[in-house]
């Protein structure tokens, strides 16, 4: 009984810490949602204005911009993140003081600020002075007068470069564990009886990395629908709305607007967004679990 | 007799150690402690370096928190909603004045008290600190826009500083030709309104405005769209611009000044001293030259303004004690002991006295004075409660604008026009 007692007062700092940190902000969030509350003139939430938060959001031709391009970014990035992650956890699975060294310094993408890749992309592709728009000029001449970030095109393709750059380190490593798991046996016995290496990999190795791939699928989702850093330190959502992801939008509405209801209500959408990625996922992996115990 | 410059300049300091300013007698707020929220300047720390001054004469003493400039507003949010009166003195940025009106206390009657001097202050700084007709802050920190150029290029080509925009145009196309440099640095891209604030000046000297009387949208009219096409034809049209400014914002046109690929830079005069620092710049002081920012044939220079007033917290229980701390630190001769402070690399002045003053300008190479001329005829920007709605608006009309996903001027505009029409009330 003293034990029963012990159990629930040693867990109830944790939960505490959970309730004032993340359940009462979110509730409040919530709350506030469905009020109006214009920071620049009310202290406080002012009355319950209904669903109008959420409907003035489906009329808001730039939060629906936003939304597309937040689609844009999503797909882009975790389809080349996915892929190079896999690819590199190939190329790294051997051994030798070569592949240990490489595995060593590619985590370091992945240390670096996300708002400091952001800066960091952007001085590397001034087109004056930059290491990268010179470099890529001088590889490719047809690209040498780009204005990468100037154009609405290429600046999404530097903005989901700099995102699969500072990923991809993370994925690859989690790629490396699922591959780890893969008996090489198998594998090796489809190559003495005469399988290619591709062959190899698509029926026997993929199949079984398919749990891991799928979690940085998810993973990766997640975060890059959360995309703020580098839109604010690279792009500022340009040029014009470009680059001007959801999570970027939110905050325009609740921290240079000042309007916190619409921004909350905003938000929920990106929470609904996220939830609904999560619930397929765990579908997605109890499915996995069933067939396999099956 | 003759008297040297060091002299002079000795003898302005010691007349200055105390500052002048109106404070109350009999020291009747003795005793009483402040604190002001202020954003983290040099000139605010030296400031803070001669509170003793003040303490001195009125028995008052002030404690400074800084904030960095990225986080300043939320901290002035979080003291406006929390309403808690921890800071008596409080740090405004212009564009913030309005969306603050619950933290600000109205002076009016500190300033008549205190008998200070209004007509000191150029009207572009001073009302930004008014709101509905009351003054709730001071200007105390202060930038205006002036024209940086290559005075060794122009020298060489027997060019004078151009002093109307079309001048701009020729005298970048002459130096494109012979020293095959851009004409002038112009940043385009997005970042807090950045390729906006050339633009306002193009618009003001044609005769535009932003805003009518009422407050609707006026910069699409036949003065704002041939703003808009000159100022994005000077990127797409002329090419007078460096390479890429489609994408460049302050700090970019900046660099590229510094690193001799442009000819001409219209930007704060706060920037004078990077221009030339040899840890940064390619550039020597005999390089560097400035005037006040074109205009057109005819029309008086303006520039766009960036000002930081003080005022008084509304929940403050020393409000009193704060005016006299406002009065003191308003103080022309303070503003100017700064200035001339060698150990201090300070330029901001915000008051016409210093501004004119020949030991400032000589100190400073004559930029005060080109400050002053562009101030007497500087509009003011009215900023309402909505403002960073509207700039976003604008940043994103003209960042579009540059980078071709919209060609037309005219129906930009008015759909920017149309979609400010919306939420401004």
């Amino acid at each position: 009984m003293r034990d029963r007692h012990l159990k629930y007062a040693l867990l109830l700092p944790a939960f505490l810490i959970v309730m004032v940190t993340t359940f009462y902000p979110l509730a409040y969030s919530f709350a506030t949602s469905f009020r109006e509350w214009k920071l620049a003139r009310q202290r406080e939430p002012q009355g319950f204005v209904g669903f109008d938060n959420y409907t003035r959001a489906f009329t808001d031709e730039h939060f629906l911009g936003s939304l597309q391009t937040t689609a844009i970014f999503v797909v882009s990035s975790v389809v080349a993140t996915v892929f190079l992650s896999v690819l590199l956890a190939l190329l790294l699975r051997r051994t030798g003081s070569l592949h240990t060294f490489t595995r060593i310094i590619i985590i370091l993408p992945f240390a670096m600020s996300p708002a400091l890749i952001g800066v960091s992309y952007r001085f590397m592709f001034n087109p004056e002075f930059g290491v990268l728009a010179k470099g890529i000029g001088a590889v490719a001449p047809a690209l040498k007068d780009i204005a990468w970030l100037a154009d609405p095109s290429y600046a999404m393709v530097v903005l989901v470069l700099t995102d699969v750059w500072h990923w991809t380190p993370y994925m690859t490593f989690m790629c490396m564990g699922g591959l780890a798991a893969v008996p090489r046996a198998t594998e090796e016995a489809a190559l003495i009886d005469g399988a290619s290496n591709m062959r190899a990999f698509i029926d026997i190795v993929l199949p079984q990395m398919r749990n891991v791939i799928l979690v940085v699928a998810v993973l990766k989702t997640i975060f890059a629908l959360k995309m703020f850093d580098q839109v604010v330190t690279l792009t500022g959502g340009g040029p014009g709305r470009s680059t001007e992801t959801l999570a970027y939008f939110v905050f325009n509405a609740g921290f240079k607007w000042f309007d916190m209801g619409y921004a909350s209500a905003l938000a929920y959408f990106l929470t609904a967004i996220m939830m609904v990625v999560s619930i397929w996922y765990v579908r997605l992996l109890l499915q996995d679990r069933k067939m396999a115990t099956a | 007799m003759k008297v040297s410059f060091g002299v002079a300049v000795a003898f302005g300091l010691a007349a200055n150690a105390a500052f002048a300013g109106t404070l109350s007698d009999g020291k009747p707020h003795n005793g009483a402690s402040l604190k002001v929220l202020a954003v983290k300047s040099s000139q605010f720390e030296a400031h803070e370096a001669r509170l003793a001054d003040f303490t001195n004469r009125t028995g008052i003493k002030v404690s400074y928190t800084y904030i960095p400039f990225p986080n300043m507003r939320e901290a002035l949010t979080a003291e406006m909603i929390g309403g808690t009166g921890d800071y008596d003195v409080v740090t405004i940025m212009d564009q913030w004045v309005a969306g603050m009106e619950m933290l600000v206390s109205p002076i009016n009657d500190g300033i008549s008290k205190h008998k200070i001097d209004l007509a000191n202050y150029p009207k572009a700084h001073l009302e930004q600190g008014r709101i509905k007709g009351n003054l709730v802050g001071l200007p105390v920190r202060g930038h205006v826009q002036l024209l940086f150029y290559r005075a060794d290029l122009l020298k060489k080509n027997s060019l004078q500083p151009p002093t109307t925009w079309p001048q701009v145009v020729s005298v970048s196309k002459t130096l494109a030709e012979k020293e095959n440099i851009a004409g002038i640095a112009l940043p385009y891209g997005k970042l807090s309104g950045q390729n906006l604030m050339v633009w306002y000046n193009l618009l003001w000297g044609r005769g535009g405005a932003l805003f009518d009387a009422k407050g609707k949208p006026a910069f699409n009219t036949e003065a704002g769209i041939a703003a808009t096409q000159e100022y994005i034809g000077f990127l797409n049209k002329e090419k007078i611009t460096p390479a890429g400014a489609a994408g460049f914002v302050e700090q970019d046109a900046v660099n590229s000044f510094k690193q001799g690929n442009s000819a001409m830079l219209p930007v704060w005069w706060w920037v004078r001293s990077q221009l030339t620092d040899a840890k940064q710049s390619k550039l020597t002081e005999d390089q560097v030259g400035f005037a006040p920012l074109p205009s057109y044939d005819g029309k008086g220079s303006t520039t766009y303004t960036n000002t930081w007033i003080f005022g008084v917290n509304d929940k403050s229980k020393k409000k009193a004690a704060a005016m006299e701390f406002l009065s003191w630190l308003t103080d022309p001769s303070l503003e100017k002991d700064v200035l001339l402070d060698p150990k201090q690399n300070e330029v901001v002045a915000v008051q016409f006295s210093n501004l004119r003053d020949a030991e400032v300008n000589k100190r400073w190479g004559g930029m005060h004075a080109a400050a002053a001329k562009a101030l007497e005829t500087a509009p003011p920007m009215v900023y309402g409660e909505d403002w960073p709605q509207v700039a976003e608006v604008l940043e994103n009309m003209m960042s579009s604008l540059a980078s071709g996903a919209k060609t037309d001027v005219k129906s930009t505009l008015d759909a920017a026009a149309a979609e400010i029409s919306k939420f401004r009330k």
